[in-house]
């Protein structure tokens, strides 16, 4: 491979950090200037993963780009990374939310906007890093490093209790991290006793994790999984996440929700599955059961919601819950519906939250009981929105329907689970998602236009469209010709799949 | 036979030029503080002058491959210079050396009128008895030091003695400290007994030769143990901690819980270490406490240590002041530090000089913030610093940055000391332990970040503006950088660690 | 001759005694010279095993001990002094200022 093509993945991670590190020195008072150019420093970062995403190569079993240098020779610690479908998708995400959410700020954040950005840029360094990371010690790194930018974006620029949700955000993930950081260390030392060298390297630990004791695996599988449990995050352990959104500017509720909570469903798939086949397999069911908890007690919640904002946030926990029973059917149909649902959370919830944070703005009240009948005020608003819900729900066409579609049937099939019932149970999430919606929608959007307030509420204005306008093309381009992004992954699941257990996946090709 | 042992003193000296450089400081200033009492820079300068001479001494003086002062009777001497020593010389120095900075810009230290005199003369004698700590190998010298470290200290929490609370500090810790020193006198007094011998190799000797009951070795050794436990502040020993770091000024305080804490950890782990390990196991892992064998002395120090910690972080959750806080994080790291020597094999050791290391940066910035901050504000109280960061945001960074440390992230370097302790923890299969550990880390994070939400997070209308001058900047970055550094980079300190546990004679 | 085991039964006899006068007295004084108490349990010891080794080393332990504890008395009058001048008191009940 030509050395220069190495070097844009490295790039990618990179330039938003040194994006905000040249942010430190403009003027604070300049807030345009800055604005401006974290947004040039975002775009530029998207166009280089457009470059990861056109020079991936489909048909190539394995990780493409790699760059590995050494880091900590004594450790054989080293900075190795490389993309493969999966993380190349998951850095599409992050890149192309960026720019967006930051246009999403121009208006909403008046103060400390030089922080404000700073913040966000490294963010975005940790976030790529994180997807990007073959080597468990770097991962780590860029797991924990990213904790100190969300904590100060909701502590400072959050909501009324943003304190007490940003020091239970940073808490709930602190606590599940270090765990895996244990089983971190403990993998290294056991590759010492079988290899006779300490490594961290994902692709050396892949080999020999497989012949510790079953009891030995076991914990390690808990603790990756607890810690990524936390942030997906499955049930019970998602009470962090309606206080953090809630309390969180819009555009952190949008990169929480887009990328950050996909980080756990990809260490789930990426780490737990290849590190620890066995166990996945045989704790499949309990997950799954988990998922579809969350499916149900997500949409429930959801329903019963005043407050926009909150009923979003739930609803993700119910979103989440299919992709973490996608992942655990372990077929390739839910798996890659996995792995498109997180893109598609990503894109609709994501846009969700940027229309709840547009009227917020105007109205600052976020109460579903304030609205009503607004549709004739607001038309392209509520045109956006009702798009954005039927992606949500997952109707035909649009690009919810394909994931959940996915997942659905390759649960159907799973030989791991091996029971119709789950995916029966998940496909109720379906329709309360419907439910809880439509519903809202219906509140928001429709009927007598009672509250005074409302009557001379602004349409969207020209940013705001032309930032919501890409998520839409997405959302529609998905839903219509998925193949464009499941052709780019289908082989490196079909990869994990086969590391996870080669006969069972061979039995249910398609 | 004489001449041949005040020969051996003789060639000893060529080894002992940085302690004596110190012993020098210590009557130069004595000196020069009875006939320039008024000039405000002579004496801090002179003593700076006197530690880096010393380092540098240190820095050149060749590894020795004998004792030093031995008497003619035995080969065996009172004094060694390793690796190991060299270590924790250089931590010491580097602390005194910050001391002496930060005192040069404490507003307590300069208000505290003429007698500013002793308190440099008092810090370098607290350097030399420390040194002396670090290296030796014979019970009498152990106690002679100890109590030069211990009164030198007691001296220096009282210093600024016309303020209510440094009076009382002090007389907590003289209390706390003439009682511990007496428990491990009477513990020395029982292994002499035992042994009738004052050196530690010897003691191993007969320990490992002769059938010795066991019942007053172990009263010897918990005897030892608790009162070097409490120059290190152990559970259960730490009492006095608290009052003390937050009664004392902060420029002694910071260098209490780093320097005075490090040479204490080395005296145990040499001390106990010589003493009690067995030289005839091949393998170092199970040799470790071998002589000690009936009883379970690993467990016993894994159960201190996690008292150490959750003690030392559940009680740190409350604190108001920051100062008091931080004591109690102190009182945490210590526990940290302590399951490293519950393995006491040479990664477990490694992994506390690397803490250490790391450790000096980010504790000793931590202090120089607040006391910079405390000069200003007339406060160490968290309450007040709402709304800090923005009013001195360099101030507010650097602090936010040296507390994200001292709980462990990264990448900052307390992560890489968190790291290796871990490491070493889970490769001696002491999990339960690690998960302790951990679980401590997070019990820490509330309450840094309790900092941290004040400073940033809340708004507040005080006038507050601070304007550092270069001095006090470049002392901020010099500790700054290193705790950012060395979470990317830290391959130096690692060699530096794993050069460095090489005691003498193993 | 009498035997090493009575010289260290009353040492331990004393170490007790000065702990515990330690641990119930209340005026710093008192609590001095219960520290001074627990020294000198020391140094009978050590001059008891010493003469029963025929060894030298104790003994001189003896005398570092002393000049130790003679110096730790003086820097712990001194605190007391201090701290008498600031508060009028040196009963430790009352040195209060710092709570949990």
């Amino acid at each position: 491979m030509m050395p220069m093509k190495n070097y844009i993945l490295t790039l990618t991670i990179f330039l938003p950090l040194i994006g905000a590190v040249l942010l430190l020195f403009i003027n604070n008072e300049k807030k345009n200037l800055l604005r401006y150019f974290s947004l040039i420093i975002s775009v530029i970062t998207f166009i280089l993963s457009l470059g990861l995403f056109f020079g991936y190569r489909d048909n190539q079993v394995g990780f493409q780009f790699v760059t590995k240098f050494e880091w900590i020779k004594s450790l054989n610690i080293s900075y190795h990374i490389g993309i493969d479908g999966i993380s190349l998708l998951l850095i599409l995400l992050t890149t192309f939310l960026t720019p967006i959410t930051i246009l999403s700020t121009w208006e909403s954040i008046q103060t400390k906007v030089k922080e404000f950005l700073f913040f966000f840029l490294v963010l975005e360094t940790g976030m790529i890093g994180v997807f990007a990371s073959l080597d468990l010690f770097l991962f780590y790194i860029f797991w924990e490093a990213m904790l100190i930018p969300m904590y100060f974006i909701i502590g400072i620029w959050g909501g009324e209790n943003r304190i007490y949700a940003a020091i239970k955000f940073f808490l709930y993930t602190m606590f599940g991290s270090l765990l895996m950081l244990v089983a971190i260390i403990a993998l290294g030392v056991s590759a010492m006793n079988q290899l006779g060298y300490f490594t961290t390297d994902y692709t050396v630990l892949k080999t020999i994790s497989s012949n510790l004791l079953y009891s030995t695996q076991l914990l390690m599988f808990l603790a990756f999984a607890l810690s990524f449990a936390i942030k997906v995050p499955v049930f019970p352990f998602h009470t962090w996440l309606p206080d953090a959104h809630v309390e969180a500017p819009t555009a952190g509720s949008v990169i929480l929700a887009g990328v950050l909570l996909k980080m756990g469903t990809y260490g789930l798939l990426r780490f737990c599955l290849t590190l620890f086949p066995q166990i996945s397999i045989d704790l499949a069911p309990y997950l799954s059961v988990l998922g579809i908890i969350g499916i149900i007690y997500g949409a429930l919640v959801s329903m019963v919601q005043p407050d926009m904002k909150k009923l979003i946030a739930y609803s993700s926990v119910s979103h989440l819950g299919f992709v973490v029973l996608g992942i655990f059917a372990m077929t390739i149909e839910s798996a890659q519906g996995a792995l498109i649902q997180m893109i598609n959370h990503g894109l609709s919830t994501g846009a969700l939250f940027l229309l709840v944070g547009m009227i917020y703005d105007r109205r600052h009240t976020r109460l579903i009981s304030e609205f009503g009948g607004i549709a004739k005020v607001v038309p392209i608003y509520s045109t956006i929105l009702l798009i954005v819900s039927l992606s949500s729900i997952g109707l035909p066409g649009l690009n919810g329907f394909i994931g959940e579609f996915l997942i659905l049937i390759g649960t159907f099939k799973s030989s791991v689970l091996n029971s119709y019932w789950y995916a029966a149970f998940a496909a109720t999430g379906v329709i309360f998602a419907a439910v809880y919606l439509l519903w809202m929608y219906q509140r928001v959007v429709f009927g007598k236009l009672e509250n005074q307030h409302n009557k001379d509420l602004k349409d969207l204005n020209s940013r705001e469209i032309g930032l919501l306008l890409p998520i839409l093309l997405l959302i529609v381009w998905i839903g219509i010709y998925p193949s464009t992004f499941l052709n780019k992954s289908e082989l490196s699941i079909k990869n994990i799949l086969k590391e996870v257990n080669p006969t069972k996946v061979e039995l249910i090709k398609k | 036979m004489e001449n041949n042992s005040i020969q051996n003193i003789l060639e000893s000296l060529n080894y002992f030029t940085p302690e004596l450089a110190l012993m020098l400081t210590f009557f130069v200033l004595l000196l020069v503080d009875l006939f320039f009492r008024k000039s405000k820079y002579l004496l801090p300068a002179i003593s700076l002058v006197g530690f880096i001479v010393s380092g540098y001494l240190l820095v050149y003086t060749p590894d020795v491959k004998g004792f030093l002062f031995s008497t003619g009777m035995t080969n065996i001497g009172l004094y060694v210079i390793d690796p190991f020593s060299f270590f924790f010389k250089i931590l010491i120095l580097l602390a005194m050396i910050y001391t002496i900075l930060f005192s040069l810009s404490s507003k307590e230290i300069n208000e505290a009128g003429g007698n500013r005199g002793e308190y440099y003369v008092l810090l370098s004698s607290f350097a030399l008895g420390m040194f002396l700590l670090t290296s030796t190998i014979d019970l009498l010298l152990m106690y002679l030091s100890f109590e030069l470290v211990s009164l030198s200290s007691y001296i220096l929490a009282g210093f600024t003695r016309n303020v209510k609370r440094s009076a009382e500090a002090s007389l907590k810790y003289i209390i706390f400290g003439a009682v511990a020193s007496g428990a491990m006198l009477y513990g020395i007094s029982i292994l002499y007994g035992l042994t009738g011998t004052t050196n530690l190799y010897l003691i191993n000797f007969y320990l490992s030769n002769q059938n010795i009951e066991s019942l007053p070795l172990v009263i010897a050794g918990l005897l030892i143990i608790g009162g070097i436990g409490f120059k290190i502040s152990m559970a259960p020993f730490h009492f006095w901690t608290p009052d003390v770091y937050e009664g004392a000024p902060i420029t002694i305080t910071a260098v209490l819980s780093v320097a005075s804490k490090a040479a204490g950890f080395a005296l145990l782990i040499r001390s106990l270490k010589i003493m009690f390990i067995d030289y005839t196991a091949t393998n170092l892992q199970s040799s470790a406490w071998a002589i000690l064998s009936q009883f379970k002395w690993n467990e016993l120090i894994a159960g201190l240590a996690v008292l150490t910690m959750t003690l030392g972080n559940l009680a740190a959750l409350w604190q108001s002041n920051l100062k008091r806080m931080l004591a109690y994080s102190s009182i945490a790291h210590a526990g940290y530090m302590l399951t490293g020597f519950v393995i006491l094999d040479n990664q477990g050791i490694m992994a506390i000089l690397i803490y250490f290391f790391i450790y000096l940066f980010m504790n000793l910035g931590a202090f120089f913030v607040v006391m910079l901050i405390a000069d200003k504000l007339g406060s160490e109280e968290m309450e007040d610093y709402t709304g800090l960061g923005y009013k001195a945001p360099f101030l507010g960074v650097s602090l936010t940055i040296f507390l994200i440390s001292l709980t462990g992230i990264p990448p900052t370097a307390g992560f890489v000391a968190k790291l290796y302790l871990f490491g070493a923890l889970i490769k001696a299969k002491w999990i339960w332990l690690a998960v302790i550990g951990v679980l401590n880390s997070v019990i820490s994070l509330y309450y840094y970040l309790k900092v941290v939400k004040n400073m940033f997070l809340r708004e507040s209308e005080i006038e507050y503006s601070h304007n550092l001058g270069h001095g006090n900047l470049l002392i901020t970055l010099s500790l700054l950088i290193p705790t950012l550094l060395f979470g990317i980079y830290f391959k130096p300190i690692i060699e530096f660690a794993e050069q460095s546990v090489r005691i003498f004679g193993f | 001759m009498i035997p090493l085991k009575y010289y260290l039964i009353l040492s331990a006899a004393f170490f007790s005694i000065g702990i515990i006068g330690v641990l119930t007295r209340r005026n710093a004084i008192i609590i001095f010279m219960c520290i001074e108490l627990m020294l000198n349990a020391v140094n009978l010891t050590l001059v008891s095993f010493s003469s029963f080794f025929g060894d030298s080393s104790g003994q001189i332990f003896v005398f570092f001990v002393m000049a130790v504890a003679a110096a730790e008395a003086a820097v712990g009058l001194a605190i007391i002094i201090a701290l008498f001048r600031n508060k009028l008191t040196i009963n430790v009940d009352e040195v209060n200022i710092f709570k949990w």
